[in-house]
């Protein structure tokens, strides 16, 4: 309880959009953990990100390089989409009618840039995979790619050096859901990604 | 259990509060929940106290200063107005700077008493018997209770509060608070008329925005007598407003402020923002909209071009508008992009956009998803002003790639770790 009645933080009473995390693909496939903040059947799911941050949404600009239409009566579609450091699988299925369309009137390969939900699954062999559920995908041109690696190398160098600082529960929470993980891994496929951008 | 010594501190306790309750009965409420009904004595002395609270209208003693006092002298606490939590008891020293209409039968006096910490909205209970307050006046205020009425602290004074008025000069000066910083309750500003808006019920005499350095905030003054309008462009400073929260927004509520016109200019800053990122997403009704031509209304029309206050209209206006989410991977902002931003952003004028509305088989769809794909995935900067959480924008930048942005991100990222 605060102390005093003007410290009190001004109550949101509007709705707050998720934002949207720049993550390159080679963090995101470390991810093995995924919460949901609250018991409500409708409260947000995150993934949590390696580096100590959680993510309900993230934006990722890409090369399309595949799509597969899959399933007759369920019919979805999958795509690879590839950065500087990996590949994103992303998906969209029935209940994306308008991601599925823009998707599926794409012809590989394409910069895209994808706005999604990051899913975990684990395969019937035990390995894990990130899948990117799409809510949204464009094509854009190489521009806005480049922007996007100097976007998502920031993003990525802000979480390695707040997870070596003061550590938030996030950080705490992926310090012990990734033990062999090294955060300052990141760092360096960062610096990768930065530099295979020609100037 | 000594039932006559709890009962005697039990009455005590109320007696402070200037309140006489029979120790008697007290007694044989206790004996009652104990020797009948086995309550524990703690919970028996707890569950009486608040049902004497409740009969005399005090709020239930939690864990304020005056459970637990057991009789010592001064239950409460003296205090600055701005101090108070709420279900605490106090004992304050202010002015009273505002006195308004009680609001119930049940209230005999209600208004805004201030010291130099800050203003708290207080109501003195009929049923409390309190001497009349004067505005201007200075009182002590001795144990009165603050509570929390529709999220903001109030003064409640009851029975059992003392009132003393205090003779001496005092001078008080309210320091006037950015329009940034303020907190549901009672603020001070100085302000610029900013925009008058037309008064939407017909018990309001004047609405609009009023504006400082630091941003806008709404403003109301309902229709009371000797209540005078504000001119438009004109500064003031106007003191122990109510500001009072809606929705996660605020607004200022005049009725019972001091409005003093002053000489002078304040630059507004009229929530001037800036946001960079990627536009994650482009919301139904972007795209070519129909407005509802009478004067003054401009509407978004439905499909059947049907105006929520004019009904159907076939001689619409066709606008460009964006509605969507900038995101910049930490917060995401709601925005609006008006007529001229849009066509400057997409390359598609409103002529070439009523152009296909009109003949492409899809209509208006066609522009909307022309738009959505030369905007979404995007990286912009947007300037405009901010609006209860959504930037109103009037020009829009794309951005370019930086490359000393990439150098500088080539350093810090081959750089030793920090």
């Amino acid at each position: 309880m605060s102390t005093n009645p003007h410290d009190m933080p001004r109550r949101e009473g509007a709705f707050e959009r998720e934002p949207a995390r720049r993550v390159f693909a080679a963090e995101l496939r470390e991810c093995r953990y995924q919460f949901k903040d609250g018991e409500d059947e409708k409260s947000p799911t995150f993934v949590l990100l390696p580096s100590g941050e959680r993510s309900n949404r993230i934006f990722i600009v890409g090369t399309l390089t595949e799509k597969t239409r899959q399933g007759e009566q369920n019919m979805f579609y999958r795509g690879r989409v590839v950065d500087p450091t990996g590949t994103f699988f992303v998906m969209a299925g029935s209940y994306q009618p308008e991601a599925m369309q823009q998707l599926a009137k794409i012809e590989p390969p394409q910069f895209v840039a994808v706005i999604g939900k990051p899913n975990l699954y684990q395969k019937p062999d035990g390995s894990w995979l990130v899948s990117v559920r799409v809510e949204s995908i464009t094509v854009v041109d190489m521009d806005t790619r480049d922007i996007w690696v100097l976007d998502a190398a920031k993003h990525t160098l802000d979480r390695v050096d707040a997870f070596a600082k003061e550590p938030t529960p996030d950080i705490l929470k992926a310090k012990e859901q990734y033990p062999t993980i090294d955060p300052s891994l990141f760092r360096k496929i960062a610096y990768d990604a930065l530099a295979q951008i020609k100037i | 259990m000594d039932y006559s010594e709890a009962a005697n501190r039990i009455s005590r306790k109320f007696a402070q509060g200037g309140q006489t309750p029979d120790v008697k009965k007290i007694e044989g409420k206790l004996r009652r929940l104990v020797d009948e009904f086995g309550v524990q004595p703690s919970e028996a002395e707890r569950s009486v106290i608040s049902e004497l609270s409740k009969e005399y209208n005090l709020p239930a003693p939690g864990s304020g200063g005056s459970s637990g006092a057991g009789g010592s002298g001064g239950g409460t606490q003296e205090k600055k107005i701005a101090e108070g939590v709420p279900g605490e008891w106090v004992t304050i020293e202010g002015k009273i700077v505002a006195l308004s209409a009680p609001a119930s039968p049940s209230i005999a006096q209600s208004g805004i008493i201030a010291d130099e910490s800050g203003a708290i909205r207080f109501v003195v209970w009929a049923k409390s018997n309190a001497p009349a307050m004067a505005e201007g006046s200075w009182y002590r205020i001795e144990s009165a209770v603050v509570d929390e009425y529709k999220g903001v602290a109030n003064l409640k004074v009851h029975s059992g509060t003392t009132i003393k008025e205090i003779t001496e000069d005092r001078s008080l000066i309210p320091a006037p608070a950015p329009i940034r910083d303020l907190r549901p309750g009672i603020g001070s500003v100085r302000v610029k008329f900013v925009q008058e808006w037309e008064a939407n019920h017909e018990r309001m005499l004047q609405s609009g925005l009023l504006g400082d350095e630091s941003g806008t905030i709404k403003f109301v003054i309902w229709k009371e007598p000797g209540k005078e309008r504000l001119v438009p462009g004109a500064v003031y400073s106007i003191f122990y407003a109510q500001v009072d929260e809606f929705n996660g927004r605020l607004s200022l509520n005049l009725n019972a402020a001091t409005i003093l016109q002053e000489e002078g200019e304040i630059a507004v800053s009229g929530g001037e923002s800036t946001f960079t990122g990627a536009i994650v997403h482009i919301a139904p009704g972007s795209g070519i909209i129909k407005r509802c031509p009478v004067e003054g209304c401009n509407r978004a029309l439905s499909r059947q071009n049907y105006c929520p206050v004019h009904e159907i209209q076939p001689k619409f206006v066709y606008d460009l508008r964006i509605k969507g989410w900038l995101d910049d991977g930490e917060k995401t902002h709601n925005i609006l992009i008006q007529r001229d931003v849009v066509e400057a952003l997409t390359g598609i004028s409103l002529a070439q956009a009523q152009e296909i509305a009109e003949n492409n088989p899809l209509g208006m769809d066609e522009v909307f998803l022309q738009m959505r794909d030369a905007v979404l995935g995007r990286y912009i900067t947007c300037h405009g002003r901010e609006i209860d959480g959504r930037l109103l924008v009037n020009k829009c930048d794309k951005v370019a790639f930086a490359s000393s942005d990439h150098t500088a991100l080539l350093n810090r990222a081959g750089g030793a770790p920090s």
